[in-house]
């Protein structure tokens, strides 16, 4: 029986959705170029840089901040970002005594525009059991420390809400432009589990 | 009826399918108020976290009007009701465990809630 190195088993899971794309195809329920437009446009056009985009934004000018956290959806929006999982955004904000940080504990709500599709430990039970348990311990895994005066907010997306983190500012960045800004952000710390760092 | 790639990347590109509602329901609650999540077990949807059911929090904001997921995931009525954030201190969900200085803020529906005298 020939085999190969290089070809490893697919997953139950892989299975099960190859299955049900063969089905939905054949029956002509989608278009085999539907299924893979959306997910080109996931892979490669959607992601977190779109939403350090807005936290740069936000850093250089403080209207624009105060929009956004007030009227996330439509301040996002103002710069090209919105739909699917990002219809009802609210953006809260980091400060020296505050740190949000995300989760779902009932499955995987995440703001597709602005950060698009969740990390994989994100979704995973361990992050989501534990996160509004010890935060404190969860962030510390992640190399984050924070002082014990500091109050740690945990935001349970329950509903079609979907949150985002602006971040602090780091010190020593008053020279950067807005793009060099958006270039230190990372997708953890818009979900809240790491701070953004020169 | 086949869905195509210009329709999916379409809707994918637009508002997406927000499930806020724009009717006039009376919010049962308001910010600043004490609440305590019912203890519920349906059978079916809810997005009522269990670890929540019977923990007393307060009110921080009111979201507006939402799609009630319990009755319309099974197909039935959209029982629209206001959706609020809600702020639990760790100490009232996990009791001595609990870290001092943590909380949990939760978005909670008006029928998973009761008012605190």
């Amino acid at each position: 029986m020939a085999s190969s190195a290089h070809t490893r088993p697919l997953s139950d899971i892989e299975i099960r959705v190859k299955a049900l794309e063969s089905l939905l195809v054949e029956k002509g329920l989608v278009d085999q170029a539907a299924v893979d437009a959306l997910i080109d446009k996931y892979e490669h056009k959607v992601g977190p840089r779109n939403g350090a985009k807005v936290v740069a934004r936000a850093w250089v000018d403080p209207e624009y901040k105060a929009r956004l956290l007030a009227h996330g959806t439509e301040a996002i929006e103002e710069l090209g970002f919105s739909g699917m999982q990002g219809e009802d955004m609210v953006v809260v904000e980091n400060t020296a005594d505050v740190h949000n940080v995300l989760v779902c504990t009932l499955c995987s709500c995440y703001p597709w525009p602005t950060l698009g599709l969740p990390p994989v430990w994100y979704k995973s039970a361990p992050y989501r059991s534990r996160v509004v348990i010890e935060p404190r311990g969860v962030l510390k895994e992640f190399g984050l420390e924070l002082p014990e005066a500091t109050e740690v907010r945990v935001w349970d997306s329950t509903s079609e809400v979907r949150y985002m983190v602006l971040p602090e500012r780091p010190a020593g960045t008053e020279h950067l432009s807005e793009d060099e800004l958006a270039a230190l952000v990372t997708r953890d710390a818009m979900i809240g589990v790491t701070k953004v760092s020169k | 009826m086949s869905i195509n790639a210009a329709q999916a990347i379409g809707a994918s590109n637009s508002r997406g399918g927000s499930t806020k509602l724009d009717v006039e329901v009376a919010p049962r609650f308001a910010a600043g108020q004490r609440i305590r999540v019912r203890k519920i077990n349906p059978a079916g949807h809810t997005r009522m976290p269990q670890y929540l059911r019977g923990c007393e929090g307060v009110i921080a904001q009111d979201f507006g009007v939402f799609v009630f997921p319990d009755t319309h995931a099974h197909g039935g009525d959209q029982k629209p009701q206001h959706v609020y954030s809600v702020r639990f201190t760790a100490k009232e969900v996990w009791g001595r465990e609990g870290g001092e200085r943590d909380v949990l803020l939760v978005d909670v529906w008006d029928d998973y809630m009761d008012a605190v005298p």
